[in-house]
C-alpha cells in the first residue's frame, strides 16, 4: 500500500513512466495503439501517438468534396501502397489512376468499388475489414445511422487496417463511435482541420496543413493569416500544472 | 413420426410428448395424438441420404463403408491428428451431419464392430454409458456391459439367453465357445470377436465415382432463391467430400435448377460460379452461393437442384510459412475480392489500367479487378492533374464573363491544350485551367474548343 509521501513523489517525477494507465486531461492520450504517421508534422504533433490510428475508426468530416482531402491521406497511402491494396468504397467521383502515380501510390494496389446502394456499402467495408487483406479503407457515405456505426467501429478494432470514414460536415453535431474526427475546409494552399474528437483535451482553433500538391495561385500568399494565430497544442506537455480543459 | 408395416419405427420428441411410442400402430396412434403427421418409411429414400452422408464424410477420411441397419464405418486412425484429436473430430463429423439436415449418433472404439455397438446402445440409467473409448481395455470394459440382443445375429437368440441368465455381453463370452456355436451361429461368434477385437474386420470401402454430379429434390416447390440455400449446402458439403476423397481443387462449377417437368416443362436455370482461385473449402463456396442466389431471379418455383463438378485441378496443399503474413494471405484476399464480385458484380470491383491516352477519361480506364492484369504500364507524366473526375463533364454557367460554379471561378494556372482523339471521330479539343473558387478549393476546367467556346468543369483536386 502506498503511503502519502511515496504517492506524491510518483506524481512528481513520472509523467509516463509511473502509471501508464493513468491519463489526466490535460495531456494528449498516449497508448498502445499503432499508428502510422500522417507525413503533415503539424497534423501528427496533434494526434493522439503522433499519427494516424491503425484499427480505429478515423471520421474525416468534409464541407465539400474535393477540398484536399485526398491530399492530406496522400503520404501516408504512398508509403501503404507499396505493399497492401487500398479500398476505396463509394467515392463521389471516379478516382484518377494518373494522379495517384504522380503522388506515389502504386495504382496496381487500388481498389475502387461501387455498391449500387448504401447498405451495400457498408456490407462491402465490412467484409474487407474482417478480412484484413487491405491496408487502407476509405468509405465515403452521408446517410448512415448508428448501429452501423458501431458495427464499423467493431469490425474495425479487430483488423490491422487504417480506416477513414469520409462524410459531410453536418455530420459534427451527431455523436459517433469513431475516437478521432476531424472536420476539413478549404483554405489557400492547404486545409484548414478541426479536430472535433481526440483522445486528449480539445482543440480551441482550427488550424491549417499545408497541402504542397495543390494547385496555389502565383498571386495569393502563400500562407493565411490563420495559421500565424494558431499555436497547437504539443503532444508532449512539459507543464504539468496549468488549468485542464476537460473534454 | 415414420411408420413401416403399419408400426412406429421412428418419432419426433413433438410425438414422444404426445404419448406415441415404438412399435405402437397407426390407428393407435391417431386416436392418441390426432395431429400427428404419419409418414410411410421409404427405404429408396434413406439409401440415398446415406449415400449422401457418406458423400460429406469422405471429408474427413478416405475410408468410409456402409454398415448394417443406416450407419457408416469411418476408419479415422490416420486423421485423428490432422483434425485435432478425436473429440475435435466427432465434433465436425456431427456438424457435418447436421449441416445435412441430419442428425448422426457417433461411436468411437478401437474396433468397428465395437463402435458401431456404442453408438446403438442405449442409455441405462444405473450405468452411465461412454461412446467414445480410445484404448482396447476401456473398450471391454464398456462393451461388458452391453445387453446381448444388440449384438447382430442375437435378435433370435433373445429368449434362450435370457433363459440361461447371459444378460449381457461379458456372461455371453464366459459361455463355453464349442457349445455356444453349436446352439447358436458361426456368425454370432464373429461379430463377437470382432467386437472385442478378438478378429480382423474386413470393409468394403466406398469408391469415389470419377464425376461428381449430386441432385437433391426439395420438399416443396419453393419461389424464393435465398430458400434454396439450404439444399445448396448439402450439395455443397457433399462437393466437399468428394473433392478431398480425389485430391482435387475446383475452378468451375454449376447448380441446376430445375423447374416444372412434364407437358409445361422449363429449362432448368444454370448457375455458373467461377473461382479465381481451385478452392474446395465449404465455407467459401456456400458464402459465394449465397451471394450468387441472393442476386437470382426465379422464373418458375423449383423442384429439385442438382450440382455438377466442372472445372478440377489437382490439390495444391498450402505452403506454410513459419511466420504468418500481416494482413492475411494472398489467397484469403483473392476470395475477398471473389465475394465482393459474387455480390455487388464484376463491374463495380474495379482496378486501374491506365491508357497512354491524352484525354484523361481515356488515360483513367479501370477494368475489373477479376480480369486479366493489365500488362502495360504507363510512364507517370509530371502533370499535376486532379485526383477527382467527374464521369460526365459538368457544363458551366458564365457569369460577368466568369465561369462560375458556387462562386465565381478564377483562373490560376493554364491553359494546357489536350487535342485528341481526331482518329476515331472521338474528337477532344480543350484547354484545360486550374481554376479556384473564393473558398480556396481548386477544380479542373476545361474551355471546349470545337463548338462554340463553353466552361466546362471536369475534376477536382482532392
Amino acid at each position: 500500500m502506498f503511503s502519502q509521501s511515496s504517492l506524491a513523489g510518483l506524481s512528481a517525477t513520472g509523467s509516463a513512466l509511473a502509471f501508464p494507465d493513468v491519463w489526466r486531461a490535460s495531456e494528449l492520450a498516449v497508448s498502445r495503439v499503432r499508428t502510422c504517421a500522417s507525413g503533415h508534422p503539424g497534423l501528427d504533433s496533434v494526434l493522439p501517438n503522433r499519427g494516424w490510428p491503425r484499427s480505429s475508426m478515423i471520421e474525416l468530416l468534409l464541407r465539400q468534396g474535393g477540398i484536399g482531402e485526398m491530399q492530406l491521406l496522400k503520404p501516408v497511402l504512398a508509403s501503404l501502397s507499396g505493399g497492401q491494396f487500398i479500398a476505396m468504397v463509394q467515392p463521389p467521383w471516379i478516382p484518377h489512376a494518373m494522379a495517384c502515380q504522380t503522388w506515389g501510390i502504386e495504382p496496381r494496389r487500388l481498389l475502387w468499388i461501387r455498391p449500387s446502394s448504401s447498405a451495400e456499402a457498408l456490407w462491402t467495408t465490412e467484409q474487407i475489414l474482417k478480412n484484413g487483406g487491405c491496408g487502407a479503407v476509405i468509405l465515403w457515405q452521408s446517410q448512415v445511422r448508428a448501429e452501423s456505426l458501431r458495427r464499423l467501429n467493431l469490425a474495425v478494432q479487430s483488423t490491422d487496417t487504417c480506416f477513414w470514414f469520409v462524410r459531410p460536415l453536418a455530420c459534427a453535431s451527431e455523436a459517433s463511435p469513431a475516437p478521432l474526427r476531424l472536420a476539413l475546409r478549404p483554405a489557400v494552399g492547404g486545409v484548414m482541420v478541426d479536430i472535433i474528437k481526440r483522445r486528449g483535451p480539445a482543440l480551441d482553433a482550427p488550424f491549417w496543413i499545408p497541402l504542397t500538391d495543390q494547385p496555389v495561385s502565383r498571386f495569393s500568399k502563400s500562407t493565411p493569416d490563420v495559421a500565424d494565430t494558431v499555436v497547437p497544442l504539443p503532444a508532449a506537455d512539459p507543464a504539468r500544472n496549468p488549468a485542464t480543459t476537460l473534454v | 413420426m415414420v411408420v413401416e408395416a403399419n408400426q412406429v419405427v421412428a418419432l419426433s420428441s413433438e410425438a414422444r410428448l404426445g404419448g406415441v411410442r415404438i412399435g405402437m400402430r397407426a390407428a393407435g396412434v391417431a386416436a392418441i395424438a390426432p395431429h400427428t403427421v404419419i409418414l410411410e418409411r421409404s427405404l429408396e429414400q434413406e439409401r440415398v441420404a446415406l449415400d449422401a452422408i457418406a458423400m460429406a464424410l469422405l471429408q474427413f477420411t478416405p475410408e468410409v463403408a456402409f454398415a448394417d441397419d443406416c450407419s457408416l464405418t469411418m476408419n479415422v486412425t490416420a486423421s485423428l491428428r490432422l483434425f485435432g484429436g478425436v473429440r475435435a473430430l466427432c465434433r465436425q463429423i456431427t456438424a457435418a451431419v447436421l449441416a445435412l439436415g441430419f442428425t448422426a449418433r457417433l461411436g468411437a472404439a478401437p474396433s468397428a464392430m465395437g463402435a458401431w455397438l456404442l453408438a446403438r446402445a442405449e442409455r441405462s440409467r444405473n450405468r452411465p454409458l461412454r461412446r467414445r473409448v480410445l484404448r482396447h481395455a476401456s473398450l471391454v470394459r464398456q462393451l461388458d456391459y452391453l445387453p446381448c440382443p444388440l449384438l447382430p445375429g442375437a435378435a433370435q437368440f433373445a429368449a434362450w439367453f435370457s433363459g440361461i441368465g447371459a444378460r449381457d455381453l461379458a456372461s455371453l463370452r464366459r459361455l463355453p465357445r464349442a457349445g455356444l456355436l453349436r446352439r447358436t451361429s458361426k456368425e454370432l461368434l464373429e461379430n463377437l470377436d470382432r467386437a472385442y477385437g478378438d478378429a480382423v474386420d474386413m470393409f468394403d470401402w466406398i469408391k469415389t465415382p470419377a464425376v461428381f454430379s449430386a441432385r437433391i429434390e426439395t420438399f416443396d416447390r419453393i419461389e424464393l432463391a435465398e430458400s434454396l440455400l439450404l439444399g445448396a449446402t448439402s450439395l455443397i458439403l457433399q462437393m466437399t467430400g468428394w473433392l478431398v476423397a480425389q485430391q482435387r481443387a475446383i475452378r468451375r462449377f454449376s447448380l441446376a435448377l430445375e423447374h416444372e417437368r412434364g407437358r409445361t416443362a422449363i429449362a432448368p436455370t444454370l448457375l455458373e460460379i467461377a473461382l479465381a482461385e481451385p478452392a474446395w473449402q465449404h465455407p467459401h463456396l456456400i458464402r459465394l452461393l449465397r451471394e450468387r442466389l441472393a442476386k437470382t431471379d426465379l422464373v418458375a418455383p423449383v423442384i429439385a437442384l442438382r450440382l455438377d463438378a466442372r472445372d478440377l485441378v489437382a490439390l495444391q496443399p498450402p505452403t506454410e510459412s513459419l511466420f504468418p503474413e500481416p494482413g492475411g494471405s494472398p489467397a484469403d484476399f483473392a476470395r475477398l475480392l471473389e465475394l465482393l464480385t459474387a455480390r455487388l458484380g464484376s463491374d463495380n470491383v474495379l482496378t486501374p489500367a491506365c491508357q497512354a491516352d491524352h484525354r484523361p477519361e481515356v488515360c483513367n480506364t479501370w477494368v475489373p479487378v477479376t480480369g486479366k492484369p493489365a500488362t502495360a504500364q504507363v510512364e507517370a507524366a509530371a502533370l499535376a492533374r486532379p485526383f477527382w473526375l467527374l464521369p460526365q463533364p459538368l457544363a458551366l454557367l458564365v457569369r460577368e464573363d466568369r465561369p462560375f460554379y458556387g462562386s465565381p471561378l478564377r483562373l490560376i494556372s493554364g491553359p494546357e491544350r489536350i487535342e485528341a482523339g481526331w482518329w476515331n471521330d472521338q474528337i477532344a479539343a480543350r484547354d484545360y485551367f486550374v481554376a479556384q473558387a473564393n473558398d480556396h478549393s481548386c477544380y479542373w476546367i476545361y474551355l471546349e474548343r470545337t463548338q462554340a467556346a463553353r466552361w466546362f468543369l471536369h475534376g477536382l483536386y482532392g
